[in-house]
């Protein structure tokens, strides 16, 4: 997923593009081979712009058939029944491309019991509706099909074929910019966070919707183009040939083939399968099918991940087979065509990047003992004595939240004012994470009022509620899987409360990593870090939203008394920088050692609160408390 | 990261060399032997008998097609493709074209449309074939017509039914289905209904709206034509029902309910495939219902034989060619080899219905235009091969010696019937002079 | 009248297209696996009827005695092969899609790509109904409701009342919980595998049934299983059958009303309210015993 010198291969693939047809005019490369790349390239287009959506968010889409379909449609309309110019056509291919995508968006991605598997099946739908609607409608198509005239183009373009190796090379130089910018920009982040979290994401400020919205948007507006451009090539649309499932699954493929986290993945899948399938067009009756079928089983079963991944690992390896097969090749010259040279030399790059590699990179694994260490003693830092008090940040007036009949939270007001740290106690079920959950968003009160600093928070969206300055950690951490465990907190702080562009939140990072001292750690995924390394990054990523007000929900919970005193004495530590916190813990040693005062929950009512010695000394308190322990205990 | 992307335009750099330079390379390589993965049709006529006229030689002249083997269109290209490989084959024992052998380049289009764009152009730019002959179905023609076009190649094809849109002048239909189809079919079936004196007065339309055949039913969707829908009703057949479907429909009760309430005496189905098939089905499972007349227009001719032959209906559909004895007697006898040949191939090849009619005859008729061509030009020039046709025409085994005549795109006066089935075998019936047998009208 | 015989016989026709999505709708919902290959068993299922019925005495819907084991050993088999690669979710849409065309490219070498259709002689019940007043009833299509129906009180039995059954959903929650507890899932997985394999040949035979059958049919199927699939809610046995009434249905009705053109039209649209109002399936299963 990560970026670097992406423009290098991105300029040179445009560059070639623009400067094909004249360098073929100098070397008489033949013409045909424009048809070849054209495929490419429409492919390209295709799979890029699904896996901004898909492959990036995570949201898997069937629909790709829909957004290229209706780009076809619109283009062949305007120009085949309308006779109005070819761009015109383009420009309304990506038009509707775009519409359409921000009808599916606005309506998937408002569904609150959206899943994945949702939209996944939404998305099936959508093309066989469009496929109906065009084939009832006259105006559109009304079912024989549509015949679209050779465009009338300036003679600039050169023959057709060129003319439409430049449109096919244009959008998917257009779709390649776009994939390769969002993995260097934040539209990108946000993306790559929704895929492994949304909830978390959204917790951390990335506006979700906006962000999906905007994935969708991209796909669109691609795909519509490209089908434009495709309908232009083929000159005769009809439903059944548009709306049919080898986009869709194409797509799909190649995707996933090449990578579906690298920007290039796509573009590679598509160069294989465009490839293999030129290849397997002539001489192989009766086989092509199952030599295509085989070929996509293996690969899926073998490089899951894709044959980008594989790639990284040894490219210059791999380049150099390629290279050797195709020299050689091209020495000997008496076997085949160049096309079938160049299948040769993509067949043994796949054969080599497939070869087992030595272990992976990125997951290096620091000793237990230096491990904690560097949170534990830190020397450097001044013990000096906890903020005052201050002003009211957050209030709840009478929150009450209803789980259908159950009563999570009656009633409950409670403030928390700048510098203090209560702590939120209560027995199992008693509304603690409920209210947790209320305070930043992540569900809504049933009635009752909450306000940040006197501005109202009950409507506003969890990416809101963190600009206004809440952070939480959640008790069973949930780290973005697929990032390391630094560019889990570079994500908190492009979208935190004061946000930054990807170049300077990689360099703040560092700070809130040493904060809890995960710095040795930077470069490992969460996958190879431990549970209390993980709650550590929890509360990193949550400190990097630049929050006013920390919830830590049982951040202790499940940690060897070693790590819970490294972890109580961060959490002091970014008590002292400022920061208020609601802290909800079992632990009553904890939170007597934390707390600057208690509050106490039980069934969902506010049952007691103030000063830790005071609230433990009550007799309902205790009462509440160890009653239902005991009860527990029974159980 | 950063030596991974230099990898790539180092690689991406390589290629283009490569292909810049391989050329040269290839267009040495591609015109001496045959281009990797042909398939290869003269290789076995290396056995023919010696007492045949003189061997070709030389180079090989290769033809290149695609047809759709594998998918939708799958059941009728297998067809052409064994029409095709037995003409191919009979040239080369014959002499072959122009004393070379000749291959036959044919590759699958999986009944894609746009696979058929793409595999023209690479036959034509890539691999340089000297000749090409149309693809199999109308939306396959219409997008390799461009391609033909724009390489100035000329282009035999078999099948495409949109006459008025085949505005290139060096395509040649083979199965001549006139001008305008969407009135000559309705016509010509309203011709046989009035020679049943007043047996059939109402009609019912099913309709596949795919190109071809809702053409026929409704005509162009954006020109005021006549087709089936307005023809019928002027010769004084009422329409009762009119029904189009999707292509691809696998639901049939609903619209068989629909006919049976109509009640018509002629059902015209305008469908593909086994489309009449899955109707008439239909139909019958409810309570046996069957309209007096049924006429199908571009059914797989197999399975509705054994479907009408099984059920007693006499279905009638289009026709050009039935292999029918009083027909067979009249033709020369090469003709009763070239059918038994393809039988012979057919069930060799698994396919379940062997005979050879319209669709294998439509095959022939494009090879034979091809062949003629480059015969009377006596080159592979494509303009000369094109203007030789347009002067002289071509002289077809199964359809005579026809014209073509640009200002209607080329479509030779059709010799498209009626055949019914009759006693087991599809029967040529209509026009009466090109008959093989009577229409028979309902039995009551 | 007409319209309601039109959606009768739809609705008949749509269980057809249930037990279809049967077989998908279970090792998606169970297993984790978006079966393509489960077209290309169905398209076998219906040329091995067609040529044991033509070649051996048996009769179409005797073949099943031969059908079902082997499809049954073929599906557990191709499950395994998911196991064994730990195929996830996603991954196994791609390895099924390549062995559906697969499938396909076999099913066109061996019986050539033209058309089959069993004799007349050999299937009498492709043009038979049986009648009601005015109503008929096609024989094939009510055959297809017939095993429909067996299959759901069979199947939905054994999901409901059984060990394995509560394994199996236990499994279809939440793997390794189920696994904590001890439920073989391998086990359970092939079993399952093998039950869907067998709607497989039972829903093959009967297409053969019906009429004619080309390699192509396999990919013609698509959409209107994954409409029934996700009406009927994955996974749910019960609910899968009724989708398959309804959208049968429907689709005679809109085809009665309209034109058959408009049937996926107003059908994929229920599938998009469906999933935007209820998206656990328009037939919510009952609580479970546990």
């Amino acid at each position: 997923m990560k970026g670097g010198k992406g423009w290098i291969p991105l300029a040179a693939i445009a560059l070639s593009i623009g400067i094909l047809p004249w360098l073929r005019e100098l070397t008489g490369f033949p013409a045909s081979y424009l048809v070849l790349l054209s495929a490419v390239l429409f492919w390209t287009a295709q799979a890029t712009s699904w896996n901004i959506l898909s492959g990036y968010s995570g949201y898997f889409s069937f629909g790709q058939g829909a957004f290229y379909g209706v780009g076809v449609y619109a283009l062949a309309v305007l120009v085949g029944r309308h006779g109005q110019s070819w761009w015109l056509g383009l420009l309304l291919g990506g038009v509707a491309g775009l519409v359409l995508a921000l009808v599916i968006g606005t309506i998937a991605f408002r569904l609150r019991s959206l899943r994945g598997e949702i939209f996944a099946l939404l998305t099936l739908a959508i093309p066989f509706i469009l496929s109906a609607i065009a084939r009832v409608t006259d105006s559109i198509d009304g079912g024989q099909g549509i015949i679209l005239p050779v465009p009338e183009y300036p003679d600039f373009f050169g023959p057709f074929q060129q003319f439409i190796f430049w449109l096919s090379g244009a959008v998917a130089v257009l779709a390649l910019v776009i994939a390769y910018g969002m993995v260097e920009t934040r539209y990108g982040w946000a993306l790559f966070a929704i895929h492994d979290d949304e909830a978390v994401a959204e917790g951390l400020g990335v506006p979700t919707f906006r962000h999906k919205m905007i994935a969708i948007a991209a796909n669109g507006l691609i795909a519509g183009l490209s089908g434009a451009v495709s309908a232009l090539q083929v000159g005769f649309i009809s439903p059944e040939g548009t709306f049919n499932l080898r986009v869709p699954l194409f797509v799909i493929v190649m995707s996933v083939l090449g990578g579906r986290l690298f920007w290039a993945g796509p573009a590679v899948g598509a160069l294989y399968v465009v490839t293999l399938q030129n290849r397997l067009a002539g001489g192989f009756e009766g086989w092509s099918l199952i030599i295509l079928g085989a070929v996509l089983v293996l690969l899926v079963l073998f490089a899951p991940e894709g044959i980008m991944a594989r790639f990284v690992r040894r490219p210059w390896t791999i380049v150099a087979v390629a290279a050797g097969v195709l020299a050689a090749l091209a020495l000997y010259g008496e076997w085949g065509d160049p096309v079938s040279w160049f299948a040769l030399a993509l067949g043994s790059a796949a054969v080599v990047a497939l070869l087992p590699a030595g272990t992976i990179a990125g997951r290096r694994t620091a000793s237990p003992s230096s491990r904690l260490g560097s949170a534990l003693a830190d020397p450097g830092e001044p013990e000096t004595s906890s903020p005052g008090i201050g002003k009211t940040l957050v209030e709840a007036g009478e929150v009450t939240r209803r789980f259908g009949g159950i009563h999570a939270l009656r009633g409950v007001s409670m403030r928390l004012s700048e510098g203090e740290l209560v702590g939120l106690v209560g027995p199992n079920g008693s509304g603690k994470t409920t209210l947790v959950n209320l305070l930043s968003g992540a569900l809504r009160p049933t009635s009752g009022s909450i306000t940040v600093d006197g501005v109202d928070i009950v409507d506003m969206a969890p990416h809101q509620i963190v600009h206004q300055g809440i952070a939480r950690t959640y008790q069973i951490p949930r780290p973005f899987n697929s990032l390391t465990v630094k560019d889990n907190v570079v994500v908190a702080i492009m979208f935190g409360r004061e946000p930054r562009g990807l170049a300077a939140s990689r360099q703040a990072a560092a700070e809130y990593l040493a904060l809890v001292g995960l710095s040795d750690l930077g470069d490992v995924r969460p996958g190879g870090i431990n549970l209390h390394e993980r709650q550590l990054l929890e509360m990193a990523r949550a400190m990097a939203t630049r929050p006013r007000i920390l919830l830590l929900d049982e951040a202790l919970a499940g940690l060897n008394p070693v790590e819970i005193d490294n972890a109580v004495a961060v959490v002091r530590r970014i008590h002292r920088s400022g920061v208020s916190i609601v802290l909800v813990e079992h632990l009553l040693r904890v939170v007597n050692q934390l707390a600057t005062r208690i509050v106490v929950l039980d069934q969902g009512r506010l049952l007691a609160e103030g000063d830790p010695a005071t609230v433990m000394q009550n007799p309902a308190v205790v009462s509440a408390y160890l009653g239902s322990e005991a009860h527990a205990r029974r159980d | 990261m950063k030596r991974r992307m230099k990898a790539g335009s180092a690689a991406m750099a390589l290629a283009l060399v490569v292909f810049a330079c391989g050329d040269t390379a290839a267009d040495t390589t591609t015109t001496t032997a045959a281009p990797a993965g042909t398939t290869t049709v003269a290789a076995e006529t290396t056995a023919a008998p010696p007492e045949t006229t003189a061997a070709p030689s030389g180079e090989p002249i290769v033809v290149g097609s695609t047809l759709s083997l594998t998918g939708a269109f799958g059941p009728t290209g297998v067809i052409h493709q064994i029409a095709g490989e037995l003409f191919v084959d009979r040239l080369n024992e014959e002499g072959g074209l122009l004393g070379q052998p000749v291959e036959w380049d044919l590759r699958d289009d999986e009944s894609v449309t746009d696979n058929v764009a793409t595999l023209y152009e690479q036959l034509i730019g890539q691999d340089g074939v000297d000749l090409i002959i149309g693809p199999y179905a109308t939306p396959n023609i219409l997008a390799a017509m461009p391609i033909a076009e724009r390489h100035g190649y000329v282009m035999p094809q078999h099948t495409a039914v949109l006459a008025p849109t085949l505005t290139y002048p060096c395509q040649f239909p083979a199965w001549s289905i006139g001008f305008e189809p969407n009135a000559f079919i309705p016509n010509q079936l309203a011709d046989a209904m009035d020679s049943l004196g007043g047996a059939v007065e109402t009609v019912a339309l099913v309709t596949n709206q795919s190109g071809s055949a809702a053409f026929v039913t409704f005509g162009r969707p954006d020109v005021e034509e006549p087709a089936a829908q307005t023809i019928f009703p002027e010769r004084g057949y009422e329409v009762v029902a009119n029904i189009p479907y999707p292509p691809g429909n696998t639901e049939w009760d609903a619209i068989a309910a629909e006919v049976r309430q109509a009640d018509p005496d002629l059902l015209m189905v305008n469908g593909l495939g086994v489309d009449a098939n899955g109707l008439i089905e239909a139909m019958l499972a409810l309570d046996g219902y069957r309209p007096p007349m049924i006429f199908a227009l571009f059914p797989a001719p197999g399975p509705l034989l054994a479907l009408g032959s099984s059920s007693g209906i006499e279905v009638l559909s289009v026709s050009i060619f039935e292999p029918n004895e009083a027909i067979l007697a009249d033709m020369e006898p090469s003709v009763t080899e070239i059918v038994d040949e393809f039988a012979e191939r057919a069930t060799a090849a698994g396919v379940p219905y062997t005979v050879f009619e319209t669709q294998a005859a439509a095959s022939w008729n494009a090879w034979e235009i091809l062949v003629q061509g480059v015969e009377g030009a006596g080159s592979l020039d494509h303009q000369a091969i094109c203007d030789y046709l347009h002067e002289s025409g071509a002289d077809l085994t199964f359809a005579g010696p026809v014209e073509f005549d640009e200002s209607v795109n080329n479509f030779w006066d059709t010799n498209l019937g009626i055949k019914q089935i009759q006693d087991g075998d599809w029967v040529m019936v209509w026009p009466a002079e090109r008959a093989a047998a009577e229409l028979r009208g309902p039995s009551s | 009248m007409n319209v309601l015989q039109a959606g009768l016989a739809g609705a008949l026709g749509g269980s057809l297209f249930a037990l279809m999505a049967l077989g998908l709708s279970l090792t998606w919902g169970f297993l984790k696996v978006i079966n393509l290959a489960h077209f290309g068993l169905i398209l076998l299922g219906s040329y091995l009827t067609f040529e044991l019925a033509t070649s051996t005495p048996l009769g179409p819907l005797n073949t099943l005695l031969v059908t079902i084991p082997v499809l049954c050993v073929l599906g557990a088999a191709i499950h395994l092969a998911y196991e064994r690669f730990e195929v996830s979710e996603l991954s196994s849409l791609l390895v099924s899609y390549g062995l559906l065309i697969i499938l396909v490219q076999v099913v066109h070498n061996i019986w050539s790509a033209d058309f089959r259709r069993m004799d007349a002689s050999v299937n009498p019940y492709a043009t038979r109904s049986i009648s009601l007043g005015d109503l008929s009833f096609p024989l094939p299509t009510l055959l297809a409701a017939g095993f429909g129906l067996v299959l759901v009180v069979l199947v939905g039995t054994i999901i409901n009342r059984t060990y394995a059954g509560r394994a199996l959903r236990a499994f279809g929650q939440d793997r390794e919980i189920a696994s904590a507890f001890g439920i073989d899932h391998r086990l359970i997985g092939v079993v399952l595998a093998g039950v869907a394999g067998a709607t497989a040949a039972i829903a093959g035979m009967l297409f053969a049934l019906r009429g004619t059958i080309t390699p192509d049919a396999a990919f013609e199927w698509v959409g209107l299983v994954f409409a029934i699939v996700i009406l009927g809610g994955i996974g749910n046995v019960a609910g899968t059958f009724y989708a398959g009434l309804l959208v049968g249905a429907v689709s005679g009705v809109v085809a009665s009303f309209w034109t058959p053109s408009h049937s996926p039209l107003v059908v994929f649209s229920m599938v998009v309210l469906a999933l935007v109002f209820r998206p656990e399936g328009l037939f919510p299963r009952r609580a479970g015993r546990h």
